[in-house]
């Protein structure tokens, strides 16, 4: 196999691998982060002798230190880990796939898109072995502390340059290759549920990016020419004047930012609900109840997305007016996302539910992302939003929705295409043992997030607040979120032995171990190159399970309807 | 062997590579978009914001548009050539007044450097780098897609080449119409 592969199955292999390791060191952040706040002052265990002494003198995490692995989880996990993994691993490998196509449109553009995401993670990698080590602005990179941050933050700036234009060429490939490379007879209509999501993610992701590409330059103008975009008159940093001419707007970035980051919640969810439905409508064989509402509320929610954003800054004082308007709009994004699980759970009813391990992931991504969409309507309200903001109320709101929502919902996909990948199965009791550790753990981790919030811990102190009263009453709590961190971290390593194991050892099935509807389980597991035998064509839409009639519970949407029913 | 590289969808109209070119211009329409949404919200919250004439060289920008015009003509009777060597000759004659405006911008660039005008003088000035420069660095990725698209003729052949150029008439159009913008925001007002 050659390492510069123009095959979207390789390029989706490597996008596979490259994310899940950045997911990997993303969570030993974490492990990192949640000891210190169980235990600040006490020297981290294992690698703390390792570490430099600028960053952990005798092993003892400094606040430098924890600003930098926060900001670099927050980072690595959205733009390094489960993006990579929702768009670049499942969209390259399955779309053309599921559409019946024998490549994406642009095989060269493709693998270029994967190779400027490898450089961009490494670029911003690099932070760490820069002087002030890595960026420390939190994942939003607000100015004037990013304008005035060690030269981390430039590694950080370029390496968003790589990522952006990456995920650029990545989009414009996914859209091309779903409306032009459709098989014949397969109409909009007639697309898989996973095919939509990644249609609508990658619009968002065209038109989001670049406000935020065109404020990275701006960042970096600031932090290399010297100018002051973002930078107010008058600013004082340790009690002296900073040199720059000053006259811009740190809100600027704000709102650049957000333009870009509010689709991108939707970027992470609208993948994860593509996945959850294939394999729900797999798990429970019957069609999946209100196609048509699913595909009108994800065009709605995708045009909607770029209407919210000023809902993330509340606390900038912009008053009634502009928060009227963004309460509103926020409170109308919800409506799609509603209709979305409600479909889900209706789609449930009187099936005879198989329990997989994909099902398994599929079905509790529901009440998760459930938990994390409910706990963020306060948050688009103002007058709740004010006093919740800083606190770790927001934490535990989105970690529910991308954590336990959109992983679960990655897993469930890793579990349900591995066969079509490898031609084997993932060894069951290993995958449950994977699913109930992380179920346990993720929820030990993010539910006493929302008492702390509610007890008004501020979500930036690297000591847990315990400088303050109101984070005393709580800081008991912080040593059981450590001790589920461990747990879900010990339930990794199964997922990791029996992604391993199952590739080399994994019992070998046939092309259709999930007896599946969509297109690409009627080629052979794993395909072969450029896909299909002979070109696939759809004569029905994505989910005929049960059809009564018919002799299987399944019917192919290759299959043709039988030349006369008289 | 991937569908529809040259010849068109029925049902969507058009070939791949029409479609990839709209979507990217439509991606570089929010780039510049937001940059342009910053000049206007730093110029109005500005406390003082010189008149771009008083600062800049009006013969410089003035020039560096006809040449841009000009190019993005050839570029276009490129588009609707008879045959794929036509289409080369004119896509190289573009390219030609392309490399012109990069000289008029590095002489205009350097006079205003000697004359002390820098990025960090304060926000007019930052403005006008970032967003020429970002301009510049279009025309030179154009450049050498131009390169790509008269050297690969040989290879891919007469098709193949006529949509690149088809595409990359569609580019110099949107490369014209940002300079334009970028032209009446810093040079005239």
């Amino acid at each position: 196999m050659r390492i510069v592969s123009t095959d979207h199955k390789v390029i989706g292999l490597q996008y596979l691998f490259t994310s899940l390791v950045f997911l990997l060191v993303g969570f030993l952040f974490i492990l990192l982060i949640r000891y210190q706040l169980a235990y600040p002052g006490a020297p981290l265990p294992l690698i703390g002798r390792w570490l430099p002494e600028a960053l952990a003198p005798g092993g003892v995490m400094q606040p430098d230190f924890y600003t930098q692995l926060v900001a670099m989880h927050g980072t690595t996990m959205v733009f390094l880990g489960v993006v990579p993994l929702a768009v670049g691993a499942f969209g390259n490998y399955l779309l053309p796939l599921m559409v019946g196509a024998p490549d994406m449109a642009f095989p060269r553009l493709n693998a270029l898109s994967y190779w400027l995401y490898l450089a961009g993670g490494i670029v911003m990698f690099s932070g760490f072995f820069l002087p002030g080590g890595a960026a420390g602005s939190g994942w939003t990179s607000y100015p004037p502390l990013a304008d005035i941050a060690p030269a981390g933050q430039t590694a950080w700036l370029f390496g968003m340059f790589f990522l952006i234009l990456s995920s650029l060429v990545g989009s414009i490939n996914t859209i091309v290759t779903i409306l032009q490379l459709r098989a014949p007879g397969l109409t909009m209509m007639r697309l898989p549920i996973f095919v939509w999501t990644q249609l609508v993610t990658a619009f968002l992701l065209l038109l989001a990016f670049p406000p935020l590409q065109g404020a990275a330059v701006l960042q970096l103008m600031d932090r290399l020419a010297g100018t002051s975009f973002f930078l107010p008159s008058g600013l004082v940093v340790s009690g002296d004047p900073i040199a720059a001419t000053g006259g811009g707007s740190p809100i600027l970035w704000q709102h650049l930012f957000w333009f870009l980051a509010h689709p991108e919640v939707y970027v992470l969810i609208l993948p994860a609900f593509g996945i959850v439905s294939e394999v729900i409508a797999n798990a429970t064989r019957k069609p999946l109840a209100g196609y048509r509402a699913m595909v009108g509320g994800m065009l709605f929610m995708g045009f909607m997305s770029f209407l919210v954003w000023a809902h993330h800054m509340f606390l900038t004082g912009m008053g009634p007016t502009m928060s009227g308007f963004f309460q509103v709009t926020t409170m109308i994004i919800s409506v799609p996302s509603v209709i979305f699980v409600t479909t889900l759970l209706l789609s449930l009813y009187g099936g005879s539910i198989r329990f997989t391990v994909p099902a398994l992931f599929a079905l509790a991504f529901l009440p998760m992302f459930g938990i994390g969409g409910l706990t963020g309507l306060p948050l688009g309200l103002a007058a709740a939003d004010i006093p919740l903001h800083d606190t770790y109320y927001v934490v535990g709101h989105f970690h529910y929705v991308v954590a336990p929502g959109t992983l679960f919902a990655l897993f469930a996909g890793v579990y349900y295409w591995f066969p079509k990948v490898t031609g084997r199965r993932m060894n069951d009791l290993l995958g449950k043992v994977h699913f109930w550790g992380s179920l346990i753990g993720m929820n030990g981790i993010f539910l006493p997030m929302f008492i702390q919030g509610l007890a008004g811990v501020n979500r930036r102190l690297y000591d847990g607040g315990r400088t303050y009263t109101s984070g005393l009453g709580i800081a008991h709590t912080y040593s059981g979120q450590w001790w589920a961190a461990v747990l879900l971290g010990a339930a990794q390593l199964f997922f990791m032995v029996n992604l391993f194991w199952s590739l080399r050892r994994g019992a070998r099935t046939d092309a259709n171990p999930w007896r599946a509807t969509t297109l690409e389980w009627t080629t052979t597991s794993p395909p072969p190159a450029h896909n299909f035998a002979t070109p696939p064509s759809a004569h029905r839409g994505p989910y005929d399970y049960s059809t009564p009639g018919m002799a299987e519970d399944f019917t192919p949407q290759s299959q043709a309807p039988a030349a006369s029913q008289s | 062997m991937i569908p529809y590289t040259v010849e068109r969808r029925a049902d969507t109209g058009v070939s791949n590579v029409t479609m990839g070119i709209w979507l990217f211009l439509a991606s570089e329409v929010m780039l510049f978009g937001g940059l342009f949404s910053a000049y206007a919200l730093l110029r109005v919250s500005a406390t003082a914001w010189p008149n771009g004439r008083d600062v800049l060289s009006l013969a410089f920008g003035a020039t560096n548009t006809v040449i841009l015009f000009v190019m993005t003509g050839l570029a276009w009777r490129a588009r609707s050539a008879a045959t794929a060597a036509a289409a080369r000759r004119g896509l190289l004659f573009a390219s030609l007044l392309a490399i012109a405006f990069l000289a008029v911008k590095s002489a205009e660039y350097s006079d205003e450097i000697g004359r002390g005008l820098l990025p960090k003088v304060n926000t007019f000035l930052a403005m006008y780098f970032t967003l020429t420069g970002l301009h510049a660095l279009h025309v030179i990725c154009g450049l050498v897609a131009n390169l790509w698209a008269i050297v690969g003729l040989a290879r891919v052949g007469d098709q193949m080449t006529l949509g690149r150029v088809r595409a990359l008439a569609l580019y110099w159009a949107f490369v014209d119409i940002v300079w334009m913008i970028i032209f009446v925001l810093m040079y005239l007002t």
